[in-house]
């Protein structure tokens, strides 16, 4: 879900460089907020590692294979260190393996990055609204799954929307409409796949090892 | 997994000895101009501009064919619906496939700039070894922390990846594959749940790694401010200020062009 280079116009290329700056600096100054923000940075690069090298991975799944997305689970884990990790994370792939580009970085950044932020919040909300001897394994499971899911879903709308709407030649606006219904229509599956795949991932760390579920309580809460 | 771009870093070409700074801001404004491009007249000298600038780093054809594969394809994907979906002028119609002339100039324009950008990149990762890249941007006022983090994300990346072949691995070894005895297929519930344990250990194990490496690096004095020497401090000599403006010209002519014949 990277926009290439030379897709998008310049003024779309700006723009997300503007709100990526705006978005880091909010992420920034919220992870400064703690007492020691140094102290999150081996643990957010290791697991922006660690989430790279799953995201290589296919899974077969007939009659195709996927690879996940994982920025909904990037954000339960990472929370406000979630959008760097994903700026970091999308430099890496640029640089290295060709994905998205240098002029669309701040576009991408956004597509993948405020989504992982909603997911965070989606996830924690869980900790406001229910108090933690109501919290059961089908709760945590629920609100995992949604974050999972909203993580690729807004990351698909806003992917296609840019791209449908910003065609150079003008799309009739039925068919642009037409288009951005079909292929969102099209990734539900693959949100409620993931929506299940973080579910799953965020059950067997709350039984394994717990306290990397809570990094962000040792950090800063959304 | 192997990263190449580090295999012509120590080649001699003008390009390579560029000052990191300069060249990072001065490939950057060439890679906005060529975004800002929306009129075909100007398609060719954006080209040429490129290929100029990609003789004068001496890098490889076959560098720039392998790296432009991937991201080709991703790019034919999109790009190659508009002829057939976008405009109004009809250029060439069989039975109910129709393609538009306003679709294949936008086509033409958005390859061109992929081409172009992408070269740029290239040149610009190609040609700088990625710590002194790192060091640019910290010195052009990037973030410690993100700064700290791409270095041990680069520095740890490896070692995951190898980590997580290991484990898939050891994981088949044990049976645990996508196939019951039977021969059948696993359930994808099940097969969804051997992933997720597989990430999972793969995040405690970076985890518990990290919490190591956050011990030696305090060990070593991180996070204190006399420990930082991450910036490049060296005085930029005029020829790397020269080529900036050389560049930064071309990118604001290019600019102007696109903006002066959009209003004529």
């Amino acid at each position: 879900m990277h926009i290439p280079d030379g897709i998008l116009p310049a003024q779309i290329c700006l723009g997300g460089y503007a709100l990526t700056g705006l978005t880091t600096w909010f992420s920034l100054k919220q992870i400064n907020r703690c007492a020691n923000p140094l102290e999150g940075v081996p643990r957010a690069a290791l697991l922006t590692a660690a989430f790279f090298a799953a995201s290589l991975l296919r899974i077969p799944l007939p009659p195709a294979s996927v690879h996940f997305v994982l920025n909904g689970m990037l954000g339960v884990v990472l929370g406000y260190y979630a959008f760097p990790a994903i700026l970091v994370g999308l430099g890496l792939q640029a640089i290295m393996f060709g994905h998205g580009g240098l002029s669309t970085y701040g576009v991408n950044a956004v597509i993948m990055g405020i989504p992982a932020l909603v997911a965070a919040a989606l996830f924690r909300s869980r900790d406001r609204l229910f108090p933690a001897q109501a919290q059961t394994r089908w709760l945590t499971g629920s609100f995992a799954f949604m974050a999972g899911a909203s993580g690729v879903g807004l990351a698909a709308l806003v992917f296609y929307s840019l791209v449908i709407f910003n065609l150079p030649a003008d799309l009739n606006a039925q068919a642009e409409q037409a288009a951005l219904t079909t292929l969102l229509v099209a990734h539900v599956p693959l949100m409620l796949l993931e929506g299940a795949f973080t579910a799953l991932l965020v059950l067997f760390l709350e039984k394994v090892k717990p306290e990397l579920l809570n990094l962000r309580r040792n950090t800063h809460s959304l | 997994m192997k990263l190449d771009l580090d295999a012509y870093i120590a080649r001699r070409s003008p390009i390579h000895t560029w000052e990191t700074r300069c060249k990072l801001i001065g490939c950057m404004t060439l890679i906005l101009a060529f975004a800002c491009v929306q009129q075909l007249w100007l398609l060719p000298i954006m080209v040429m501009i490129t290929v100029i600038f990609y003789s004068f780093s001496r890098l490889p054809l076959s560098f720039l064919q392998h790296r432009l594969r991937y991201p080709g394809l991703f790019l034919v994907g999109i790009v190659g619906l508009v002829p057939f979906v976008s405009g109004q002028t009809v250029l060439w119609q069989w039975h109910s496939i129709t393609v538009y002339q306003e679709g294949v100039a936008a086509a033409v324009l958005m390859t061109t700039r992929f081409f172009s950008i992408l070269t740029v990149a290239l040149i610009l990762v190609g040609t700088t070894p990625f710590l002194s890249l790192l060091q640019a941007l910290r010195s052009l006022g990037l973030s410690p922390i993100l700064a700290d983090m791409t270095m041990l994300t680069y520095r740890y990346l490896y070692d995951i990846i190898a980590n997580l072949a290991t484990m898939r691995t050891a994981m088949q070894l044990r049976g645990s594959t996508y196939l019951l005895p039977s021969g059948q297929r696993q359930p994808w519930g099940a097969r969804l749940r051997h992933f997720a344990a597989l990430l999972g250990t793969l995040l405690i194990r970076s985890y518990e790694q990290s919490e190591r490496v956050y011990k030696a690096m305090r060990l070593r004095g991180y996070g204190q401010l006399a420990a930082q020497p991450q910036t490049l401090r060296s005085p930029i000599p005029l020829s790397s200020w020269l080529a900036l403006a050389l560049t930064s010209a071309i990118a604001l002519s290019l600019i102007s062009a696109e903006f002066w014949r959009s209003f004529v």
